[in-house]
């Protein structure tokens, strides 16, 4: 393995990031290559925690940009100060300007509102550029994104062009809620994050919440992994076996049986039918089954 | 020295014209970063230049599996792998089909069509094993016929169904239209507009989004002939419910019921239940759309304006008369805004429109068009905009 590659590894386990070779090797090349990185994966297996821990590994700002639906260019590239241009005007009232002198001064850099994209274009050192669920934005809005991440640059009409001085690294994720384009999957490199292995949950499990007990975390971990076999509405991430391990301590529970299980089943499943499903498996084969079932590989 | 032995360059281009061979797109700017990438990493070490090729040549997840397998036979070596991260090929058998096309129209017997798909359904979610075709690995999953899908497709075609409807519905444009009172401020042009009146933002001016507004009338024929593609027909039903503020469902073989509510339950599997409930008050064999047609167009008459787009599902086999369908059709052509005719079987090359019903179905219809894969479906979008 190159040196470099288990450093980057290294580095982000540091920081509490449990991870594997192929994440770390997917960003040491985006790092180094200066290309995008489009992170994919079911709901709460760490995507968005990657441009998190990138950034606190490299020390430097993470710049985020949560795209839904109707997110415009006003919100994620720049805006005009208005109150600012008002007043402006207003102040250089009988200054004798001529109306295209005043409007090309209230149209210039100064009157710039920066939102995440101009800030992260316009950064004095390298940041992490996270551009948080890109398939929740609507197709225009991706073709846009496309001279961003492919020029480092953004154009605004009333200024012109203006150039990264130090290019963003910058981290896409997707829920795959709908498909991405052609252009933009090409433009970056691609990384699908799945569920950890049993193994791998537990020690982020560990990691996550050092208190707990060894036993604990391992059944806890063993019982998602059974969880996530069943046909859900909405299968848990890891995140709801952190939150899940982190409610356990707070209980102060120190076995996981079937009690302790029906208790807190709302942290690991997030929608009423699903715990109601679980809820009977768990009265029908008891809590030490399940965790028994999901120990085992599957 | 495996890698190092040969030249970064040639290794380079000739396993990116292997992947494009092989349908990963590969562009010729993709194997020059392939060489860059084979330079930042330690090239002598398999896991290494496996992950470092994947994170820049697969760029979705489907791929994964095929770009696993080239790069397996193009490493030439057959010892699995270092520390045993790279993923195995999960079960990639390559069962041929065993659903296979019908041509005749089966008669419904027994219970009502529709309690017939819902439960047929229902079996598939149980430990029933049903012949399943698996999709071979580069077998494009945006074209593969409905028909083909096994109960282990579902989930992910539910999925992409969901996905591609949601991309149908009627939203919000990213146009802004100038509005009167209503709407956000403009501010970009009340500054503008200030110039002239020394600052004083005398005249406000608001914007909203423009709307495009499409109501759906959904017509679903349910009879045994479409029994193949029921499963994949219902989803797409209860996809395009969920995704439309503003639309109606209605099923039919011999009569036709509603079944908007049925189809509204929060999850599919509480949907299915309801439809399987739906009363039948006497259905039989056979298919009369033109009399079904006719019973929606006379028993939802307010149904139909300019903006409706009428979707009805259907192979076109009828047992009724033409000259009802016709007519009926005519009639709801004339009020709605467009008719659409989605008929799974011109999916198929040697499918002609020369079913009686068809032929006298074709020419008021607005748009006749296949639904028997998921590309097809994707081309709906293009449809119902008008």
């Amino acid at each position: 393995m190159k040196e470099e590659i288990a450093r980057v590894q290294q580095a982000m386990a540091e920081q509490g990031y449990v991870t594997d070779r192929a994440t770390a090797t997917s960003a040491y090349l985006a790092l180094t290559l200066h290309k995008p990185l489009l992170i994919e994966g079911p709901p709460g297996v760490g995507k968005t925690e990657v441009a998190k821990v990138l950034a606190r590994v490299l020390a430097t700002d993470l710049i985020r940009l949560q795209c839904y639906e109707g997110l415009d260019v006003a919100t994620a590239l720049y805006e005009w100060n208005y109150a600012k241009q008002l007043l402006h005007i207003k102040l250089g009232e009988g200054s004798g300007q001529s109306v295209g002198e005043r409007e090309a001064q209230i149209f210039s850099e100064a009157f710039l509102l920066e939102r995440p994209l101009l800030r992260a274009i316009r950064a004095t050192q390298t940041t992490v550029l996270l551009i948080d669920e890109v398939d929740r934005s609507d197709e225009e809005f991706e073709a846009f994104l496309l001279e961003v991440l492919s020029e480092h640059q953004v154009t605004i009409p009333e200024i012109g062009t203006i150039r990264a001085t130090n290019e963003p690294c910058t981290v896409l994720t997707s829920n795959r809620t709908r498909e991405l384009s052609e252009a933009l999957r090409r433009r970056c490199l691609y990384l699908w994050i799945d569920y950890p292995s049993l193994s791998k949950e537990i020690e982020i499990v560990r990691a996550k919440v050092p208190v707990i007990d060894q036993q604990l975390a391992a059944d806890v971990a063993a019982f998602v992994q059974a969880v996530r076999r069943q046909r859900l509405v909405k299968t848990p991430g890891v995140a709801e076996t952190i939150d899940w391990a982190r409610a356990l301590v707070v209980i102060g529970a120190n076995t996981l049986d079937d009690d302790v299980v029906s208790e807190t089943l709302g942290c690991v499943l997030k929608d009423e039918a699903d715990v109601r499903q679980i809820r009977r498996e768990v009265s029908d084969r008891g809590a030490s089954a399940m965790v028994a079932a999901g120990r085992t590989a599957g | 020295m495996t890698a190092a032995a040969v030249d970064p360059v040639t290794f380079a281009t000739q396993f990116s014209r292997l992947l494009r061979e092989r349908g990963i797109a590969a562009t010729p700017a993709t194997s020059i970063e392939a060489v860059r990438v084979l330079a930042a990493v330690d090239a002598t070490d398999r896991m290494d230049v496996y992950l470092a090729l994947r994170t820049l040549f697969v760029t979705r997840r489907k791929d994964l599996e095929l770009f696993d397998e080239l790069f397996e036979a193009w490493w030439g070596r057959r010892d699995a792998s270092h520390d045993g991260t790279v993923p195995s090929r999960r079960g990639a058998a390559t069962n041929p089909p065993v659903i296979s096309p019908t041509d005749e129209p089966k008669t419904a017997t027994g219970s009502t069509a529709l309690t017939r798909w819902a439960s047929s359904l229902a079996d598939v979610e149980g430990e029933e094993t049903i012949p399943l075709a698996a999709p071979s690995v580069r077998e494009g999953a945006a074209t593969k016929d409905f028909r083909l899908y096994g109960g282990d497709d579902l989930d992910a075609l539910a999925g992409a169904i969901a996905r591609i409807v949601r991309r149908l519905r009627a939203r919000r444009s990213r146009r802004w239209r100038s509005a009167g009172h209503r709407g956000r401020l403009d501010p970009r042009r009340i500054v503008r507009l200030a110039l002239a009146t020394g600052g004083d933002p005398i005249r406000l001016v608001r914007r909203q989004r423009k709307v495009r507004r499409t109501k759906l009338v959904v017509a679903c024929d349910v009879s045994g002939s479409m029994d193949l593609y029921s499963r994949f027909l219902l989803q797409v039903l209860y996809a395009l419910q969920h995704a439309f503020a503003r639309i109606e469902t209605f099923a039919f073989s011999t009569r036709l019921v509603r079944i908007t509510e049925s189809l509204s339950r929060d999850t599919y599997r509480e949907a299915l239940d309801a439809l399987a409930a739906v009363p039948d008050g006497g259905w039989s064999g056979g298919t009369k759309i033109g009399e079904s047609l006719e019973a929606l167009r006379l028993g939802w008459p307010r149904l139909f304006d300019r903006r409706t787009a009428v979707i009805v599902l259907s192979d076109g086999w009828d047992t009724g008369d033409p000259e009802v369908l016709s007519s009926a059709l005519r009639e709801i052509r004339r009020k709605a805004g467009r008719v659409i005719w989605l008929n799974p079987l011109l999916g198929s090359p040697t499918y002609r429109p020369l079913t009686r019903g068809m032929e006298a179905a074709l020419p008021h219809v607005d748009v006749f068009a296949p639904a028997h894969d998921l590309a097809s479906l994707e081309r709906l979008a293009s449809y119902l905009s008008f």
